[in-house]
């Protein structure tokens, strides 16, 4: 091994996760473009119910994601280049700066991060404790930066071995998103709850 | 006189200096605001000029541009001087975000300084609109003039909003949908961004070349360099206390960038100049006199001219105009004649007092002169140029008084006297063989005539860019800079007129459809009218009215809230704000000013005269006439103001005064030169070859294809001056041939170091110290020779003649 890898190991190793949670990021890699379905329950203050949609997330690779909703209504947002693009059929295209929306800016960190494997960029971004062992895990991801957690209190990812099954943002303001990833997405129920979705991220089959 | 007695008059004089530049130092106050110096404004459209050169929106704009500078190195050869070759860049996502937060930090920094009434990047704060003027977004939107706030479209914004919120865009809106759900604060945003925005990146302005983007207004005027220096030097300083800004580069653009740049250019350039040519006439005199004791003493009448015109400037003006001095000292060129002439006529063992008496009328005459030609200056009318004749004036008096009356009670006894040089004999005995054809003036006369009628291009140079040249690359910059943000065209600008301040507002837009039509032909890009920030109270009330009561609004909300999954009693806030909005009085300039919006609608509107003016700021203008067009049938109420034509106009009134004051110059120079001669045929050989040379200098460089300027003009004068003593002495007939190559060795040296002096200047750069050099250096050449040759020879009896 070339002596600034183990220089590098070694000044890292204090602040980073620990290498079990290291080894299970990296093991979640996934070549760009990465795309998984998704359905998302998003449990507002505003509302009286969730809002639910369903579509296909994807890591188009560097800070490039797009999430594309085709239930009910097709929508298509990408974040490219620090700006977000939201598309809808009729409607002029909305544009803002990823610096307005932490959401995003915390989706973005997490999700690249996973799909990259890069269990670095993610250390950069986020505070990580790993619950469970490598069959059943949890990642809870807390914001470092300070304008991102003003709005971002956590983010958690279930898990199952080398699949991401469940993301669930946690906003500053109490309101929820639980996105279901990948096969798990086809059971959104039609009116989901909180406790529902959580049951079924940390212990359905 | 003993030499004793000589040292008390040296410390005497000294003294007198001293205490003069004691007053200067503590009473000199000197600006640089170009309005005091420029003649009282005529038309209404040169006032405006005035007004706006100084206080308009586009002059006070600074354009910015944070680019990144490269990744540190671990070796920083020169630190602080921009890298010579090209260094490893930060890669691109990194560095756009790097400079994307030094933007918002350094307009953070700058919103709460009051040295700047606006700073922009890009980036849209909801702070723009004070939280307490809320409710007046439906006064100030234009929603209600076409849309009412009924059931269907309630119903059919609430479904969008429902939309938004699962979409990315939610954390964004979810803060600002109870109170206001129909957006409105954002359609006010957009109507409020600049109209042709550049990209963005990172939520800030970037140019295509990735330099990150910045609008800053300044409170002080534009073309008053030394406040825009300290404005400047205030964004400077706030940019480097920010973190990160080692690896960025800040440069800047515009009107008040643009003085402060030509005058550091200006004064850099006319400095090592400047220094040159001292160290050469320093060395010319030393070659000339061979006495140090001499050179000091000669320097003091100098030093006497400058100190007193400057301490009589500040006791009779409150404030003295950089541009006075600049001028008044080039023009005092002319006083390092006296002490020349006396050393030159310096006889072995005569006392220096009985050669400044043999010498004293003719250099009384030459100054006497000059002082009435400066006279004229300060029956112009033209403040900075009173200045200039008073400045001048005591000078020329303090240097020639001082030179008659102390400098020869001080000179050393023993000289060596020039008459004896062999080499000026021969030079004398040349200058004497020269024919002098009586055609001469006749045939100088003919090809100055002809020499001006072939000229090519327009006679005059009325651009007053060409008095502060801003070098071509910053232009092309700024051309770049300002079409990217679409900031507003300094020429042009849209003036409306009307008796009160809401009568403008409803001028304004009543243009506004008209406006319209102009930026979509693509006669203008954007033409930014000011009721684009504030309605007048007229259509603020049209708009109230249509505001539906508490009741039916809440009836149309209930109904189109129905199968949506709002949170009951969510919108109260919008209903309060509706209810607020329906019962405001409407929002006057005077209120909206205490808002940073409203600080930009003071800057287009402004009161003048009894009468209120708005000034709207065009970009991008593509036909002028269409423009010009908007003001037909309006009776003057609206109007397009070139404020280069205006400047223009304002630079030929100026002209035309400094000409008439010279034609009047003339007329009382031929009278005092007549009476001091008492001589028509005498006047004839002084002011002839001084006439016939100043207009062959014009012709010569119009020739060249030179166009004159205010400097060419003010250069011609001193040129004029040094020509008067030329021919003053040359035709001084003595019948004395040693006296005669004396006179021949002061106006070589005087021509020498005139040459010198000015001749440096010729070449430099920048145009009005190109155009001051070579005018003065060939005025100079012309007038010697012409002086020469125009002047009686020497009698029979000392020369040789036909």
């Amino acid at each position: 091994m070339p002596l600034s890898a183990v220089a590098s190991g070694l000044e890292a190793a204090p602040a980073t996760a620990t290498s079990a949670t290291q080894a299970l990021i990296a093991s979640l890699g996934r070549p760009a473009p990465a795309r998984t379905a998704f359905a998302e329950a998003r449990f507002m203050h505003l509302l009286e119910r969730p809002l639910v949609v369903s579509g296909e997330l994807a890591w188009l690779g560097g800070n490039r994601l797009q999430r594309r909703v085709e239930h009910p209504d097709a929508e298509t947002a990408t974040i490219a280049d620090g700006e977000v693009t939201v598309q809808r059929a009729g409607r002029p295209a909305r544009r803002f700066s990823l610096q307005r929306a932490p959401q995003l800016q915390a989706l973005l960190d997490s999700f690249a991060a996973l799909l990259s494997g890069d269990a670095a960029r993610l250390d950069r971004a986020f505070r990580i404790r790993r619950h469970g062992d490598a069959a059943h895990w949890t990642l809870v991801l807390v914001p470092h930066d300070a304008g991102v957690a003003g709005s971002v209190a956590r983010i958690e990812i279930d898990g199952r071995g080398k699949r991401s099954r469940c993301m669930r943002m946690q906003e500053a303001d109490g309101d929820l998103a639980v996105d279901l990833l990948g096969p798990l997405a086809a059971r959104m129920p039609a009116r989901p709850t909180r406790e529902a979705l959580l049951a079924l991220c940390q212990d359905g089959p | 006189m003993s030499g004793r007695g000589r040292l008390l008059l040296l410390a005497g004089w000294l003294l007198v200096l001293a205490g003069l530049g004691l007053l200067v130092a503590q009473r000199l106050k000197v600006g640089t605001d170009l309005r005091s110096f420029m003649p009282a404004p005529a038309t209404a459209d040169q006032r405006l000029l005035m007004e706006q050169v100084g206080d308009g929106p586009g002059s006070r704009l600074l354009l910015l541009t944070i680019a990144a500078r490269c990744a540190p190195r671990q070796h920083r050869a020169t630190p602080g001087l921009f890298p010579a070759t090209p260094c490893a860049p930060l890669p691109a996502d990194r560095r756009d975000a790097a400079l994307a937060g030094l933007s918002r930090g350094l307009v953070a920094a700058l919103r709460h300084d009051r040295r700047y009434s606006q700073a922009l990047n890009g980036s849209f704060d909801l702070a723009a609109l004070d939280s307490a003027l809320l409710p007046y977004r439906y006064l100030l939107s234009p929603t209600l003039d076409t849309q009412p706030l009924d059931e269907a479209y309630l119903a059919d914004q609430l479904q969008q909003r429902l939309d938004d919120l699962s979409s990315p865009a939610a954390g964004l809106l979810k803060g600002l949908l109870p109170r206001d759900p129909t957006l409105e604060v954002l359609k006010l945003a957009e109507r409020w961004a600049p109209p042709a925005a550049p990209e963005m990146r990172d939520g800030v302005w970037f140019s295509k070349r990735h330099e990150a983007l910045l609008l800053v207004q300044t409170v002080a005027p534009g073309f008053d360099p030394d406040a825009q220096r300290q404005a400047i030097g205030g964004i400077r300083r706030a940019f480097h206390a920010l973190p990160g800004s080692a690896l960025a580069q800040l440069q800047f653009s515009g009107p008040g960038y643009f003085s402060v740049a030509a005058a550091a250019q200006t004064r850099h350039q006319a400095d090592w100049i400047g220094r040159i040519s001292s160290l050469g006439f320093i060395a010319l005199l030393l070659l000339a006199y061979r006495s140090l004791g001499s050179l000091l003493l000669s320097a003091l009448p100098i030093a006497s001219a400058a100190l007193a015109g400057i301490a009589t400037l500040t006791l009779a003006f409150p404030q003295v105009h950089g541009i006075t001095l600049a001028f008044g000292f080039t023009l005092l060129g002319v006083v390092q004649e006296y002490p020349i002439r006396v050393l030159s006529h310096r006889r072995a063992g005569e006392d220096a007092l009985r050669s400044v008496r043999a010498l004293w009328p003719s250099l009384l005459t030459a100054i006497a002169s000059a002082c009435i030609a400066y006279l004229a200056f300060y029956a112009s009318g033209v403040n900075g140029l009173k200045q200039l004749a008073v400045f001048t004036i005591v000078g020329l008096l303090a240097a020639g008084l001082s030179t008659r009356y102390l400098l020869p009670r001080l000179l050393p006894a023993r000289v060596h006297d020039v008459a004896e040089l062999r080499w000026l004999a021969l030079a004398r005995d040349l200058v004497d063989r020269l024919p002098r054809p009586r055609w001469l003036p006749a045939l100088v006369a003919l090809a100055i005539v002809l020499m001006l009628i072939l000229a090519p291009g327009p006679f005059w140079q009325n651009d007053l860019a060409a008095l502060t040249p801003v070098p071509a690359p910053l232009l092309q910059r700024d051309a770049r800079l300002r079409e990217a943000l679409g900031a507003p065209d300094v020429r042009y600008l849209l003036i409306l007129q009307a008796p009160t301040a809401q009568g403008v507002l409803a001028l304004s837009e009543q243009l506004q459809p008209r406006v319209d039509a102009l930026v979509a032909g693509h006669a203008v890009d954007a033409l930014e009218l000011p009721s684009r920030y504030l309605p007048s109270a007229a259509r603020q009330l049209a708009r109230q009215r249509k505001l539906p009561g508490q009741a039916v609004l809440q009836r149309e909300l209930q109904t189109a809230l129905q199968g949506l999954p709002f949170r009951p009693g969510l919108f109260q806030p919008f209903l309060d704000d509706v209810r607020a909005a329906r019962s405001l009085p409407p929002l006057t300039p005077q209120r909206y000013a205490r808002t940073p919006l409203g600080q930009r609608l003071a800057a287009m509107l402004v009161q003048r005269d009894g009468h209120w003016l708005g000034l709207a700021t065009v970009s991008g203008v593509h036909d002028v006439a269409a423009l010009q067009a908007l003001g037909a049938g309006s009776g003057g109420t609206v109007r397009l103001l070139d404020l280069k034509a205006a400047s223009e106009s304002l630079v030929a009134v100026y002209r035309t005064r400094i000409l008439e004051a010279l034609l009047a110059a003339s007329v009382l120079l031929v009278l005092t030169i007549t009476v001091a001669l008492r001589s028509l045929r005498r006047t004839w050989h002084v002011l002839a070859p001084m006439t016939l040379a100043t207009f062959l200098v014009l012709a010569v460089e119009r020739m060249a294809g030179i166009e004159i300027s205010l400097f060419h003009l003010v250069a011609l004068i001193l040129a004029g001056g040094l020509g008067l003593h030329y021919a003053l002495f040359f035709e001084r007939d003595t019948g004395d041939p040693a006296e005669q190559r004396r006179t021949l060795h002061a106006t070589l040296v005087c021509v020498l170091s005139a040459l010198l002096v000015f001749g440096m200047l010729g070449w430099a750069s920048i145009p009005v110290l190109r155009a001051i050099g070579l005018t003065v250096s060939l005025g100079v050449a012309f007038h010697f020779c012409l002086s020469i040759l125009m002047a009686p020879h020497a009698k029979p009896d000392h020369a040789r003649q036909d």
